[in-house]
């Protein structure tokens, strides 16, 4: 039941991924309404989805792998359609949703059932820290893929290629979307970091206890604190962009990797 | 009734001079006067719209054909301004049918225009059509006619990129500063040299918008000169390193034979700047600015066949969303047309059924009156009879009407005057 209501969605993330290509491609005003209408259909029926399933395991569905990459999605789809507004935004829909629909299909491919959290992990924690941190992974996903955007179009100007200008936002306003998109991220992701060594204090005495999950933030919160600063020396531009792909990069492999090679209590198997 | 067509006459830049043109143009106004005048004057003429602009005066009307000859239409427009009539002749052209509707259509959506897809046509061509409607010369088939050369008009706007390329070295400069920078409202340019190119330059930057300009000339008056007229600031031409980490935009267009700016030069100044994009554009020949300041990062340097090569690929593109309009009138004239054609059948078809009913009727009533023994079971089986004949007998003339190609299609002809459609008494 839920397998089949979560390949709807995925379908739909398919869909609108593909209307706003074709917004790109063809440039015709009926894709830029439908698209992002299609995205909200999908995001509606996938919240549904994620309230359901949490209501029956009495804690918010984010404990398993799978959990993680739907509710990852989940909040990237919800983050777009709130930016969706202008035109030029369009073209960080056409990054973004196929993006949504790829972490909607390893979802479904991993999926493997529920898993009963301990009773120790039970704690209003949880959604506190899950909340934050993945809502921190959306903001930098879409700083990502204003980065992209931003290198594909600086290549294009360096290259005296420059395409259809009403289509693609300036250098300057992904340059400076980039900026806002990191500055609201890093707190974000600070705080999920903060609230999940408070919650696992609680849990387990210790807030902290180097495993892989809690390495690659560290790694991945300092590699966003020196971009951020960077900026204040004037790495702006290109090279903000070139960083910040690089950021997600690194934030991608450590959130699928640690899920895959180091199950530890990030990794789905909780109490190991 | 013999059958009327839609027609076109007129003259444009295509085919006429401006000498001629502007004897000929009219204000809405004018023209709906004209277009009263030749609804009473041209025998047969139903309905007719004037549109008139710099680069064309046209009529359009429905009617009889007789009234399409363009000496009588010209006639009315010369508008006590005679031409000579061998003069005017050779410049006029005619459309009809189809042919008017396309021309019409394609006037409308810019395609007709001198530069294609700007976008006053619409306005222009809607103004003219509100003055015939106010002055009651359009009705019926020309409210259809315009109404549908509007859609066509906005499909075209709206589906493909006809207006939105540039051309010129000037606005392409815009465009592309345009591409870098959100607004340039807060940019300064730096114009170095003062040449008819960096002027018009200045002029389109300025006219955008932008916060700033900055002249510097080797001789410092003709700075000032332009400065003062474009309102911008001079600057020393020797001093150029200090102001260049203010410039978001900057022009060359010195006939020196030596770079202007050195790559070591403009990354000095980016480092002053903090890095924020610097657009160079490169009008001289030689070349200003030393080609490798491209390489820097968040610096663009475009030099004069860049730009010239940016607008070649503008002029392609603007010639494949022409095509892709051309395709979009050609469907919205196959709709209209589709239209106006079932307008002349279609009335033949209900007058041959109207034909058909009122003998049926007349016949029935007269033999069942004079059989007024019989029961109603054989009444109604000798109605159903007659109607059956009747529409046995019609199956195949009204399925052949609906086949036909157009209002004037011999078959419709035929059957008008075979079943006495247009005949004024009724028969017996």
């Amino acid at each position: 039941m839920d397998w089949v209501l979560l390949a709807i969605v995925l379908g739909l993330y398919l869909v609108a991924a593909g209307g706003f290509v074709a917004y790109l491609a063809t440039a015709r005003e009926r894709l830029r309404t439908l698209a992002p209408q299609l995205l909200a259909a999908a995001a509606v029926i996938h919240g549904l989805e994620i309230a359901g399933r949490s209501f029956m395991l009495g804690h918010i569905a984010v404990a398993t792998f799978e959990e993680g990459l739907s509710f990852l999605a989940f909040s990237l789809a919800i983050l777009y359609l709130l930016l969706d507004r202008t035109n030029a935004l369009a073209v960080l829909g056409a990054v973004i949703t196929p993006l949504i629909a790829m972490l909607m299909a390893m979802s479904l491919v991993v999926s493997s059932g529920a898993t009963e959290l301990p009773p120790a992990l039970r704690s209003a924690w949880l959604p506190v820290h899950v909340t934050l941190a993945f809502l921190g992974n959306a903001v930098f996903a879409l700083a990502f893929a204003a980065s992209l955007v931003y290198v594909f179009e600086d290549n294009r100007l360096k290259a005296k290629r420059p395409g259809r200008r009403r289509l693609l936002p300036s250098l300057e306003r992904l340059d400076d979307l980039n900026h806002r998109l990191l500055s609201w991220g890093f707190p974000l992701l600070t705080l999920g970091i903060v609230s999940g060594a408070i919650w696992a204090h609680f849990a387990w005495g210790r807030f902290w206890s180097w495993e892989a999950r809690e390495i690659w933030s560290g790694v991945t919160w300092s590699l966003y604190a020196v971009l951020l600063h960077g900026r204040s020396v004037g790495w702006r531009g290109r090279r903000a962009a070139t960083l910040t792909i690089f950021g997600f990069a690194v934030l991608l492999v450590s959130f699928v990797s640690v899920n895959v090679f180091f199950p530890g209590r990030h990794g789905g198997s909780f109490g190991s | 009734m013999s059958p009327r067509k839609l027609w076109l006459v007129g003259v444009s830049h295509h085919s006429a001079p401006v000498a001629l043109r502007e004897r000929l143009a009219l204000d809405d106004a004018a023209a709906a006067e004209v277009g009263q005048r030749l609804l009473r004057q041209v025998p047969g003429l139903d309905e007719c719209a004037l549109v008139s602009t710099c680069n064309r005066v046209e009529v359009i009307g429905f009617g009889d054909p007789a009234a399409s000859d363009p000496t009588s239409i010209v006639g009315a427009l010369q508008n006590g301004r005679p031409l000579g009539d061998d003069q005017l002749r050779s410049h006029v052209y005619v459309h009809e049918d189809r042919a008017a509707v396309r021309h019409l259509f394609r006037v409308a959506s810019s395609l007709d225009s001198l530069v294609v897809g700007e976008p006053q046509i619409l306005g222009q061509v809607k103004a003219f059509y509100e003055a015939a409607v106010r002055a009651g010369t359009a009705g019926a088939i020309l409210h259809r006619v315009f109404h549908k050369a509007f859609s066509a008009a906005k499909r075209v706007r709206s589906e493909t990129g006809i207006g939105g390329r540039n051309v010129s070295v000037s606005s392409v400069a815009v465009e592309l500063a345009m591409q870098i920078f959100e607004s340039l409202s807060e940019k300064t340019a730096l114009m170095i040299g003062a040449g008819k190119m960096a002027e018009l330059a200045a002029r389109h930057f300025r006219d955008r918008g932008i916060g700033g300009l900055m002249f510097a000339n080797r001789t410092f008056d003709r700075g000032v000169e332009l400065a003062r007229e474009l309102h911008g600031t001079p600057v020393p031409f020797e001093e150029l390193g200090r102001y260049l980490p203010m410039a978001d935009v900057v022009i060359g267009s010195t006939a020196a034979t030596e770079f202007l700016l050195t790559e070591a030069q403009v990354q000095e100044a980016l480092r002053l700047r903090g890095y924020r994009p610097t657009f160079l554009i490169d009008l001289g020949v030689p070349r200003n600015f030393d080609p490798r300041i491209n390489d820097l990062r968040n610096v663009y340097l475009y030099d004069i066949d860049d730009l010239e090569s940016v607008i070649g690929e503008n002029r392609e593109e603007r010639g494949r969303e022409a095509a892709r309009a051309e395709e979009i009138v050609s469907a919205e004239v196959e709709s209209f047309w589709r239209w106006f054609e079932n307008l002349e059948v279609v009335p033949t078809i209900v007058g041959l059924r109207d034909k058909a009913e009122r003998i049926r009727r007349r016949e029935l009533d007269r033999t069942l009156g004079a059989l007024k023994h019989l029961g109603d079971e054989e009444r109604k089986s000798i109605e159903a009879m007659a109607e059956a004949i009747v529409n046995k007998l019609l199956h195949e003339p009204i399925a052949r009407l609906k086949r036909v190609q157009g209002p004037d299609d011999e078959a419709v002809l035929m059957a008008r005057r075979l079943f006495g459609l247009d005949d004024l008494d009724d028969d017996d």
